[in-house]
């Protein structure tokens, strides 16, 4: 009730100055007001201590070869259920399923964690989702909870906006208020309010006056500043608010898909069409075309044997529209290729979509029956070699796109990991090589090249072993000594 | 000192060089000194390629004397690092110039610690004389953009002396007591102390005399990179000092349409046995190839597990990665030409197009968005395929500018722009 109190004084010398017509009118507003008090009582420490029941801290740790590497990252719970999720850069892409471990999930202000369970990454979100232990989830709300009632309008220019931070871990997390007011909504290609200034910790929710959910906070804008060297010189350098942003998703593109929990921990099934470098067009493209203010992509490549190579799309095709809706003109013209991205992610394998294009001067309709998205790199399979010193991967469709081979011509499998200063690091192998023959006789499969590098790596009396490796548009002969 | 070696000091030179480069988007002049030595009483004189190149517009040299006099350039050979100048000898005897001129050593005879000498002009500083030895006579490197971004050092090794090396000595003479030119001072490691090199004077002689003849050098490919067998050959059931392996096969050259592989081994070329044991050793190696004529069928004895057998290869002409560069300068915009080297190490599909290396602030490519690297395949749809067709296309704009449709591979992904007037 302390808004009301302070609230008053102003009125009060609103009279004062006023005089007594007006006195009429401004009780009349104070008439409103305490009607509004008494449905949403906007007082905001109340509004801030029932709201961070929707907000945690996640830690989890990261395994790799030689170290185990703790993350913190922050989450918005969606359901009774203890689901949270966290944004899509909360978890290195590269990072395979099975190296992400031990994830907790800390309550505001609290120093212990509570055991958390992966639950997968949604493709058309990007969100990761998490569970919490059973034993806390009453002491979360919902998300949804805080959703304002039914015609609510989209948040608007100048209007207020506040939201939660969490300070480190050693803080025990505590959460602290941040504010400002709308000052920017745009599409990018996602409905985005941009406040004045940071308003929430990336991954944690946004409110209005209300107390109502406004949005989820993204990841903050690269800030340019300048800095000067003692001779005056400026240089320019941009810098990034990792721990609060002041760009936020709007309800629209958050509440309609919190049902997306993924149904494995791979995220799959994810919808696959199979075009390589989607660039946007540019406007003045556009308009040297005749295709006026029409928005549209470049495909550089089309993957072999992809939905889109079956549907008929060619490389340099400009994408247009999909299934008969034009691509919005959204800037930065850049957003479009994941305003593409995302409308195949939202469809499913076997769907059929229209790809409207345009090739030379022709207009085509592509039939297109989108399929599953190939192995990716974080699903590829890999094991460790500790007395070599190096990881071997499974050859993925993304390792043939990388190595501009095609898919078929796969075969051999490639260097994840080298140890530093280990055997295979004193040879010359490198990250990312792509390893065809081991001592002379072709690598065909992965489980080909485990067999016989297992032999290796148990065989002690063995001096050496030999390595023929591609890199770029070389290849070199390796000599790897054991002893 | 020696008689002789005072006759050096009157055939070394300092050379000031202004030369045009193209990479801001416009044709651009830059000025740079170095050093060289008189070789002829007919004015030849010796440098780096660094120092002169075909890019060079004006040639200036300072003689012993103190007198200037203008140099055409005779050839270069960035492979080898050096340059052949002529000096003006019309005005050089209108004006009664006086010059002597330098004789070579036996670089093949030098030896770890013998006595050398560096002259040339440090940092401006003409005539300078700094004394060293010979640290290594044999070091071998290799630098794929060495010479002003050309490739450099695959066909010979270098004499490694501890002489003060300085930016300026670059083309001048490293001697020996006597005065004789074993090497021609190229090279040095920054920042580390008296790591100094020098062009063998065996391979400066023939370089000398066949820019003399042709005016360039040309050279047979055939698209593989050699690597040591030093402790390879158990593995690949070898004697030692015997063959070397093959470590890569260029895509599309002549050695990987012949069907030869990485990890072959090259035992012999036309009958006559190859070691390659030492990385020391490549250089003659890749020299051998080299020098064939272009366009012969070489025999190539290669083993392969257990059998040998000869493959036939066909040489080609040697090309640089560094295509030919020009500069647009209505659109702000300079290119250089995609070498079949170039595409071949890009793995790109042909030798089309050209590479983005520069763009003028403000200028019609730029604001497009153009940048440096990007591959430009096609303008107004028609694929890019020389730089005589890019300077039609140009010329055209130059005249009646209209907005131009250019399409680009950048990483391999392609964009459309519009270069507007």
């Amino acid at each position: 009730m302390n808004f009301v109190i302070r609230c008053f004084p102003l009125l009060s010398s609103w009279r004062r100055a006023l005089g007594a017509l007006r006195i009429m009118r401004a009780s009349l507003v104070v008439g409103i007001a305490a009607a509004t008090l008494l449905r949403a009582a906007p007082d905001l420490p109340d509004l801030f201590a029932a709201r961070v029941k929707s907000v945690v801290a996640v830690e989890y740790m990261t395994v790799t070869e030689v170290e185990r590497r703790p993350t913190i990252t922050m989450g918005t719970v969606i359901d009774a259920n203890g689901t949270i999720i966290l944004q899509a850069t909360a978890i290195d892409s590269r990072t395979a399923v099975w190296q992400l471990k031990d994830f907790r999930v800390y309550l505001p202000g609290e120093s212990n964690g509570v055991a958390a369970v992966y639950l997968g990454q949604d493709a058309f979100t990007g969100w990761h989702f998490v569970r919490v232990d059973a034993s806390v989830r009453d002491k979360l709300t919902p998300i949804t909870s805080f959703a304002p009632k039914a015609a609510a309008g989209s948040p608007k220019l100048g209007d207020f906006v506040w939201g939660i931070g969490l300070r480190n871990k050693d803080e025990d997390f505590i959460p602290y208020l941040m504010q400002s007011h709308i000052a920017l909504v745009t599409a990018l290609p996602q409905r985005t309010g941009i406040a004045q200034q940071e308003v929430a910790a990336p991954g944690l929710p946004v409110f209005d006056g209300a107390g109502d959910f406004v949005g989820i906070a993204a990841s903050s804008f690269g800030q340019t500043y300048l800095q000067f060297s003692r001779a005056g010189h400026a240089i320019p350098i941009s810098l990034v608010n990792v721990e609060e942003s002041s760009a936020f998703l709007l309800r629209g593109e958050v509440l309609p898909f919190l049902g997306r929990i993924p149904h494995s921990v791979s995220g799959r099934p994810i919808a696959w069409l199979g075009t390589f470098g989607l660039e946007a067009m540019d406007r003045d493209v556009a308009k040297f075309l005749n295709l006026g203010t029409q928005s549209g992509a470049v495909v550089s490549e089309v993957m072999e044997g992809s939905p889109a190579e079956k549907g008929g799309l060619a490389a340099h095709d400009i994408i247009l529209a999909l299934d008969g809706v034009p691509i919005p003109q959204l800037r930065p013209t850049s957003v479009i290729p994941t305003y593409l991205e995302r409308e195949i992610e939202r469809r499913n394998p076997g769907d059929v979509v229209t790809v409207t294009v345009l090739r030379g001067s022709q207009r085509l309709d592509l039939k297109v029956t989108l399929g599953e998205e190939p192995k990716l790199l974080r699903e590829a399979e890999r094991k460790y070699f500790d007395r070599i010193g190096a990881t071997i991967r499974e050859f993925v469709y993304g390792d043939a796109i990388a190595r501009r081979v095609k898919a078929a011509q796969g075969g051999g499998v490639v260097v994840q990991y080298v140890k530093p200063s280990s055997p295979a690091a004193i040879a010359g192998l490198r990250e990312e090589d792509w390893i065809k023959e081991i001592d002379g006789v072709e690598v065909k499969t992965f489980a080909d090249a485990i067999e016989r590098l297992n032999a290796i790596e148990k065989d002690e009396t063995r001096p050496d072993f030999v390595l023929l490796v591609s890199r770029g548009s070389e290849s070199a002969v390796l000599r790897i000594k054991l002893r | 000192m020696s008689r002789g070696f005072n006759h050096l000091l009157d055939a070394v030179v300092r050379i000031d060089v202004r030369e045009f480069e193209f990479n801001g988007g416009a044709r651009r002049y830059t000025a740079s000194i170095g050093s060289g030595v008189i070789l002829s009483a007919d004015g030849l004189v010796l440098t780096n390629a660094h120092v002169a190149s075909p890019r060079a517009v004006d040639l200036s040299v300072t003689l012993s004397s103190l007198e200037r006099v203008s140099a055409k350039l005779v050839g270069w050979d960035h492979w080898t690092d050096l340059a052949l100048l002529r000096i003006d000898m019309a005005d050089a005897k209108r004006r009664g110039l006086k010059f002597t001129h330098a004789e070579f050593g036996d670089s093949a005879a030098t030896f770890p610690g013998e006595t050398v000498y560096a002259v040339g002009t440090p940092h401006g500083l003409s005539r300078t004389v700094t004394r060293g030895i010979i640290s290594n006579a044999a070091r071998y490197f290799e630098d794929t953009s060495g010479v002003d971004g050309y490739e450099t050092g695959a066909f010979n090794t270098w004499l490694q002396t501890d002489a003060a090396i300085n930016p300026g000595n670059s083309g001048g003479p490293l001697v020996t007591e006597d005065g004789r030119v074993v090497g021609i001072t190229s090279r040095a490691y920054l920042g580390a102390n008296n790591l100094g090199f020098a062009i063998p004077s065996a391979t400066a002689k023939q370089v000398v005399e066949r820019l003399q003849r042709d005016g360039e050098i040309t050279r047979s490919y055939i698209g593989i990179v050699p690597g040591a067998l030093q402790d390879l050959e158990n593995f690949y059931a070898l004697a030692s000092n015997t063959g070397v392996l093959i470590n890569s096969v260029d895509p599309g050259s002549p050695a990987a349409r012949a069907g030869l592989h990485p990890g072959d081994i090259l035992l012999a070329i036309n009958g006559t046995k190859v070691d390659g044991r030492f990385p020391e050793q490549l250089p003659g190696i890749q020299y051998r190839i080299a020098s064939q004529p272009i366009g012969v069928r070489l025999a190539l004895a290669i083993k392969r597990g257990a059998e040998v057998r000869d493959f036939g290869v066909v040489t080609e002409l040697l090309e640089s990665r560094v295509g030919e560069e020009c500069a647009f300068e209505k659109w702000g915009l300079s290119v250089r030409k995609v070498s079949k080297a170039y595409a071949r190490a890009n793995q790109l599909p042909n030798d089309d197009g050209v590479i983005v290396i520069g763009t003028q602030t403000g200028f019609p490519a730029d604001v497009a968005g153009l940048s440096r690297g990007d591959i430009i395949t096609k303008i107004n749809r028609q694929p890019v395929i020389s730089l005589a067709q890019m300077k039609s296309v140009h010329a055209a704009y130059a005249a009646n500018p209209q907005p131009t449709l250019f399409e680009v591979e950048r990483d391999r992904h392609v964009s459309l722009f519009i270069l507007k007037p």
